[in-house]
Formats: C-alpha cells, sequence, structure tokens
C-alpha cells in the first residue's frame, strides 16, 4: 500500500498554504492553455498582406507605367514630328528671306517685270497733262513706229517667196484686167455673163487684197491644199501616202 | 494489469518555461520571418525607386536627341525693325576623314569619287595627307545638301561633324553693323561682340533681338552710295539716317563692305566702319553749329550783317580764303546759305572761344560717343585758341565721327532735345523726360536757314532740292590730312518745316564727273529744271548732294513723310 502521508510529507512544506491554494484548479489557467488565436500569428499574417498589397501596387505601377511608355513614346514621336516641322518651318523662313532680301527682289524686277516702265517725275507727269501736242507728237512717234515695225516684216520674209507673191499678184491684176476688159464690152456678152464676170472681179479683188495683206498666208494654204489633193489622188491610186513635209 | 499512473502537477516553474520556449520559438520566427520580409522589402524597395526613377526620367531615345540638337538655339537671332532676319543659326557640317579605317584600293576610290564629285578639291593635298595622318578635315562649313553628297558615297571613313554656325542672309547689307563670330560661336565684331551675353541668353534664346534698322532702306541706300562709285570714282562712302525725336538709326552704310557668309580676316583700313569708327575733319558742316551758338547766345540774329568781309584772313601760319567769290555784306543767314568761312569766323570771334567751346560739347561733338558697338572713334583732342576758333568756325582742325555730327544735327533739328543714337530697337519707350539743352527758336531758325541752303539758288545744296520732302541741309567739303584728297559730306534734314529725319552722306575721296548728266531741279528761272554736263568742281554741292538727292527720292515713300506737293495737286 501506498503509504499516503509518507509521500505527502515527503513533499516540500515550504509554502502550504501557497501550494494549497495553487493546487485548486484554476479554471482560468486552463483555459489559457487552450490554443488561442495568438497575437504573434496575427503579425505574421500582416506582412504577407502588405507585401501582397504592395506587389499588387508595383504591378499596377508597371502597368501604368506601360501604358504611360506608349503615351511617352508617342508624345515623342509628336515631339519629334514637331521638331522636323519646326526644323522646317526654320529652313523655310531662312529661305523666305534670303529670297525677299531687297537685293533679290531689285535682281528679279530687273529680270522679268516690264522693262518699259518709265520713271516719271510729277513735274512731267503735270507738263504730260496739260500740253496735248506732246501727245500727239508720241502718237505720231507711235504711228512711224508701226510702219517700221510693218516693213521690217515684210523684210523678213524670204526673197524665193517674195518673187512666188510678185508673180501671183501680177497673175491677179492680168486676170482682173481681162475681166474688166471683157466687163467694158458689155454688147459682146449676156446680161448673165456680165455679173458673173463682176462677181468673179469681185473674187479676184479679194484675193489680191489677201496677197497684199498676208502673203505668207495664202502662200501656205494654197499649198497645203495642193498637198492634200495630192495625197488624195495617191489614195485612190494605191500609191503609198508620203507623210507631209 | 499494471495501471500506468499519472500525476501532473502544475509548478509554477513549468509555466513559465513553457512560456519561454514558446516565447522564444515566436521570436525566432519572427526574426526569420522580420530578415526575409527585410531583404524583400529592400529588393521591393529598390525596384520601386528605379520604378519611379524610370517613370520620372524623359525617355532617352537617340532619333529624339539627335532631332533635339539640330533644334537647340545656341545663339539668338537678330532681326531689323520689320521682323526680317539678319542673322541666325543653322547646323553646318565639317567633313573629315580616319585613313585608317581605308583600305589601300579603297583610297585610290576615294579619291577618284572625290574628283569627279568635288573637282574644286585638292585631291593631291588628300591624297598625300590620306597617306600621313590618322584624321584630317576635307571641308567645313558644309550645308546638310553638301553633307549629304558626301555621306550618300557611302565610305566608312568619313566623319560628320555638326556645328552650329552663324548665317546673314542679307550677305554685306549690314557687314558693320552686325558683326561676325568666330568659330564656338562668341561674338567678335560689331553688334554680335557688344550684345554677346545678350544674344547667348537661354532665357530669351527664342526672342530674337531686333535692331531699329530697315533692310530696305539701307539696300537703297547702300544702292545709291554704289552707283556713286561709278560716277565719282571715290574710294569709300558712308550713310547714316537717322530719327531724330528718338535717336533709333534707320540705316547705317559703310562701304566698302563684305559679305559676312564669306569668312576671311578683315585687316585693310579701308574696310573701316567709316560712320562710327571713322574720325574725319568735315569741313563747312561745321558752320551750321557757329551760328547755331550765335543765335544760342544772342550774339547774332539771322539778319545781323557782317560788313566789308575780306577775301582772306590770316590766322598764325593759317591762311583762310572763301571758296568762291562772295558779296562783301553778308547776313548771319546768307553766312550760312552761301557757305562764307571769313563769314563763319567772324561769327566765332563774337560768340568767344568758352562759349563755342561749350556749344560743341553741348552737342557731344567733342568726347567719345556711347553707342551699341564697339568699334567707336574718339575725336581728336587739341588746344584751344584764337585761330583754333577761327579754323574751328568752318570746320577745320576739329575733328569728329559722322555718327556724332548726325546726332548734332539731329539736336538742332528735334527743337534743341538731347538724343542718344540706338540701334537696338526699344519696345517700351522710356518715360524719361528729354534734356533740352538748345532753345526752340534757335532749333526752328537753323531749320529755316538749312532749308534755305537747298532751295535758294545762291545755297551750295540745289540737287537735293526733292520735290515734296522739303529738304534743308549743309554741305561740307574737307581736305584729307596732309592730301589733296577730299572728303565731301552732306547733312540733310527733312523735312526742314518739322523734320523728322537726319541723313548724312559721305563720300571719301570723290573726283570731278565731267560726264555726269546733272539734273538742276525746277527753279523760277528753269520752271521745268535743266541738264548740264561737263563739270569738273569737286565739292560737296557737285557730288554728295546728288548721291543725297537722289537717297531721299528713293526712301521718301518708305518713310511715309509727308509729301506736301502729292497733297496739294492730287
Amino acid at each position: 500500500m501506498i503509504n499516503q502521508d509518507k509521500w505527502i510529507k515527503s513533499l516540500p512544506k515550504i509554502n502550504i498554504k501557497f501550494n494549497e491554494e495553487k493546487n485548486q484548479v484554476d479554471h482560468y489557467r486552463w483555459v489559457n492553455t487552450i490554443p488561442q488565436k495568438n497575437t504573434h500569428n496575427n503579425v505574421a499574417w500582416r506582412y504577407p498582406l502588405v507585401v501582397i498589397l504592395f506587389v499588387c501596387g508595383l504591378l499596377f505601377v508597371a502597368v501604368v507605367k506601360n501604358k504611360t511608355r506608349n503615351l511617352e513614346k508617342e508624345i515623342y514621336s509628336l515631339r519629334a514630328s514637331n521638331n522636323v516641322i519646326k526644323y522646317n518651318l526654320n529652313q523655310a523662313i531662312l529661305d523666305n528671306e534670303v529670297i525677299t532680301s531687297p537685293e533679290n527682289i531689285s535682281r528679279l524686277a530687273k529680270e522679268y517685270l516690264n522693262t518699259d516702265f518709265i520713271y516719271y517725275k510729277k513735274s512731267q507727269i503735270r507738263q504730260l497733262y496739260d500740253d496735248t501736242a506732246i501727245i500727239s507728237k508720241l502718237n505720231k512717234k507711235n504711228n512711224n513706229l508701226s510702219t517700221v515695225k510693218l516693213n521690217e516684216k515684210s523684210n523678213n520674209l524670204s526673197t524665193k517667196i517674195k518673187s512666188v507673191i510678185k508673180k501671183k499678184i501680177e497673175k491677179k491684176k492680168t486676170e482682173i484686167r481681162k475681166l474688166q476688159e471683157l466687163y467694158s464690152n458689155p454688147q459682146s456678152i449676156p446680161g448673165e455673163v456680165k455679173t458673173q464676170i463682176a462677181s468673179k472681179i469681185k473674187e479676184k479683188k479679194i484675193e489680191l487684197k489677201n496677197l497684199y495683206s498676208s502673203p505668207k498666208k495664202i502662200i501656205t494654204l494654197e499649198r497645203t491644199w495642193k498637198w492634200a489633193t495630192v495625197q488624195i489622188a495617191k489614195l485612190f491610186l494605191g500609191i503609198p501616202i508620203v507623210p507631209g513635209k | 494489469m499494471k495501471k500506468k499512473s499519472f500525476y501532473f502537477e502544475d509548478y509554477p516553474e513549468s509555466a513559465l518555461i513553457d512560456n519561454n520556449n514558446n516565447s522564444n520559438i515566436v521570436k525566432i520566427s519572427l526574426n526569420r520571418v522580420t530578415f526575409l520580409s527585410f531583404i524583400f522589402f529592400s529588393l521591393i524597395l529598390i525596384f520601386g525607386i528605379k520604378i519611379i526613377y524610370l517613370s520620372l526620367s524623359p525617355e532617352n531615345s537617340f532619333y529624339n536627341n539627335n532631332i533635339e540638337k539640330n533644334f537647340v538655339k545656341k545663339r539668338r537671332d537678330i532681326v531689323d525693325r520689320n521682323g526680317s532676319v539678319l542673322a541666325t543659326n543653322v547646323i553646318l557640317y565639317d567633313v573629315g576623314v580616319r585613313p585608317k579605317l581605308l583600305k589601300e584600293k579603297e583610297k585610290k576610290n576615294l579619291l577618284i569619287k572625290l574628283g569627279l564629285l568635288f573637282p574644286e578639291l585638292d585631291l593631291n593635298k588628300i591624297k598625300r595627307k590620306l597617306n600621313k595622318e590618322d584624321f584630317f578635315s576635307i571641308e567645313k562649313r558644309l550645308t546638310p545638301n553638301e553633307k549629304d553628297q558626301f555621306w550618300l558615297m557611302g565610305n566608312k571613313a568619313f566623319v560628320f561633324d555638326p556645328k552650329p554656325s552663324r548665317i546673314y542672309p542679307q550677305k554685306s547689307l549690314f557687314s558693320h553693323i552686325l558683326g561676325q563670330t568666330d568659330d564656338v560661336n562668341k561674338g567678335i565684331s560689331g553688334i554680335e561682340k557688344f550684345y554677346d551675353e545678350d544674344l547667348n541668353n537661354k532665357e530669351k534664346i527664342n526672342l530674337p533681338l531686333s535692331l531699329t534698322l530697315d533692310s530696305n532702306l539701307q539696300y537703297l541706300i547702300r544702292k545709291e552710295l554704289i552707283n556713286a562709285e561709278l560716277y565719282f570714282h571715290n574710294i569709300g562712302s558712308g550713310a547714316i539716317l537717322m530719327d531724330v525725336e528718338n535717336g533709333e538709326i534707320l540705316s547705317l552704310v559703310s562701304l566698302p563692305d563684305y559679305d559676312l557668309n564669306q569668312r576671311v580676316s578683315i585687316s585693310d583700313n579701308i574696310y573701316t566702319n567709316k560712320i562710327t569708327l571713322g574720325v574725319y575733319e568735315f569741313g563747312s558742316v561745321f558752320k551750321t553749329f557757329t551760328v547755331a551758338a550765335g543765335l544760342e547766345h544772342k550774339v547774332i540774329s539771322p539778319n545781323t550783317i557782317f560788313k566789308n568781309l575780306k577775301n582772306s584772313l590770316t590766322c598764325d601760319k593759317y591762311t583762310i580764303t572763301e571758296h568762291d567769290k562772295l558779296p562783301k555784306n553778308l547776313s548771319a543767314e546768307q553766312i550760312l546759305i552761301r557757305s562764307s568761312n571769313i563769314g563763319a569766323v567772324r561769327i566765332a570771334q563774337k560768340i568767344g572761344v568758352e562759349k563755342y567751346k561749350d556749344f560743341l560739347n553741348t552737342l557731344g561733338l567733342l568726347d567719345t560717343i556711347n553707342f551699341d558697338l564697339e568699334e567707336i572713334g574718339t575725336p581728336l583732342s587739341f588746344r584751344w585758341g584764337k585761330c583754333k576758333l577761327a579754323t574751328t568756325s568752318y570746320g577745320h582742325g576739329i575733328t569728329t565721327t559722322p555718327l556724332q555730327l548726325a546726332r548734332a544735327y539731329a539736336i538742332l533739328g528735334n527743337g534743341g532735345y538731347k538724343i542718344e543714337p540706338s540701334i537696338l530697337k526699344i519696345e517700351t519707350k522710356s518715360l524719361k523726360k528729354k534734356e533740352q539743352v538748345i532753345s526752340h527758336k534757335t532749333s526752328n531758325a537753323i531749320n529755316l536757314m538749312l532749308r534755305k541752303v537747298v532751295s535758294l539758288n545762291e545755297g551750295t545744296a540745289n540737287f537735293a532740292n526733292v520735290q515734296g520732302y522739303d529738304v534743308g541741309g549743309k554741305t561740307g567739303t574737307a581736305l584729307k590730312y596732309n592730301s589733296k584728297a577730299k572728303l565731301n559730306t552732306f547733312v540733310s534734314l527733312f523735312p526742314a518745316s518739322r523734320p523728322r529725319y537726319v541723313l548724312l552722306v559721305m563720300l571719301d575721296e570723290p573726283k570731278p564727273a565731267p560726264n555726269f548728266v546733272y539734273e538742276f531741279p525746277p527753279s523760277e528761272r528753269f520752271p521745268n529744271g535743266y541738264k548740264h554736263k561737263g563739270e569738273t568742281r569737286n565739292t560737296s554741292g557737285w557730288n554728295t548732294v546728288v548721291v543725297a538727292g537722289k537717297i531721299i527720292e528713293k526712301i521718301g515713300p518708305i518713310l511715309a513723310i509727308n509729301n506736301l506737293e502729292a497733297s496739294t495737286n492730287f
């Protein structure tokens, strides 16, 4: 048998009262032994949460940065094109300055503007306005100038053409003379023919007039007509057409 | 069965042990977590900082950087009063070669290509350098197009060095005013030097420096001066056009000039700025000041008669004579109109040395002028005496710059108010009260007299009587020091009734022009004017005045002065 007392006595005797109190079941103490929600665990969870939030923030920043980088690229490209435009503008301004410099303008004016422009002083203008004689003199001068110009024009025609025209004119003149002779003897011709002769004389006179006014044109016209008829005849005969000269 | 007995007892120590164990475990685990999280946070912090740095810092795109470089202005533009660009910066290229990068065959090919594309290059020199040097420059200051020609050759040995360079679209039109810059864009003369700091001011880099000059007026005046060289064979000339109210210079020409875009060192004295740096004896133009001083000090009036004027005077070693045969009795006004030397001496004698000297100082003729250029001349100093007074009264033995002379006339013409000539346009007009140094009465009297010098037959400046512009002025013919060559000047104020502008024209060593057809303006005797040829006189009235007249005729419409004749007849 176990001697209880013996065992009990073996226990240390100090603070018996305290032990007694202590040996009483302290339910609070036991309750405390139950694993509770650890305050340390709470701290441990807070960190990952912050980390997760931070990482999320970083990711968010990364995404935003990616987007802004695209925007930045666009801005840079726009800025670059803006710079190119600025550069071109600078160049254009510089070109404009050179082109519109007084020196260049006066050079161009000398080259392209009407050189007939004469500088008149105010006093000269007034005199011209009053003095009609000067104006008539100027008109006369102009007329003389025009006749001189006409003569020059006719001189320009080659001698060959001139001889052809001369012959033509003489031919026309003889034709007109003959017709006039016929017309002057009314007894020898009937009335119908007489009117025909009169119209022919008129035609010949017009031709002669044309010869005088624009001789070159008539020759060229006649030549072209001749050339055209020859080509048509060739066409009918089956001869190959030679291209016009 | 042996029953295992157990008991447990809650010792306070065991509880403590339990607690200690638990807290130790927690502590260890906490330390580990903190350590790991510390590292983790540190890494995150580093990356975070990097991300923030990247997001805040501008992107260093190569393309963008290169383009930016081209447009960054290193120096402000210079523009005239109408906004026309007078000086601007562009990128020019220096092309160099690194022969080490070329094989022998390639060197030959390069020489052939260079010879074909750029025949003006010295190929022998390049050939020598190709074999000897590590690096050498072929061409400098190439335009982008010229650089592209090199670039298109596709040779790896070419090195292109872009450099911001200053160019002047108006070439030689403003050469004496604008000046030049060196290779590092630093001003070395003219406005470029005087306003170097201001032109390099980064804060104002996009704002051009505005000048008071007008390109069109400058061109017309320069053209007339060049034409004058054809008739009068002068070695140089100068002209200045100034607003008498505020001293703004509208045109400043000095011939000969040079193309600012051709960088050559100009050492010949002939290329100095005659208007600001040149110091000359001007002759009779000083008579105006003598008469004005007499009027101001109330020693004379325009109608004061000077009787028995001799034909010549002797003072010490100087013999003073008249330029022409003049009447013996002349009024003060007539002395100025007919430009009588003896008459001017008599007026000066009446004024006295001190008063006359003070008057010239008031007009700023004897000191160095404050101006927007560094090329400024200083009048030669001399000792005043009785003879000096006599000679200075008609403009001999006294020197000044054309700029100061023009300013003095402007002061006389604008009612007597002191002005400072300026080339820099100041938008905000200063509210500084004008200082009056000469009375209105004197100013008006002088304006009237100067008009008569031009309008009256006995005046010396009839050729400047341009209809409608009411020109007044004074001629000056002077002999150059130790030489028989002349310096002819004409200073005009127009319209004389209320002067707005002063024009000074100066011809350096003009010659008589017998082949030149002089057209006299209409007068009472010749209502339609008349032409004259074969003139052998070489005084200001026969050359400088003619040039000034032509200039006023051309610039008058641009200056938009109310043309009196036009307004009354149309």
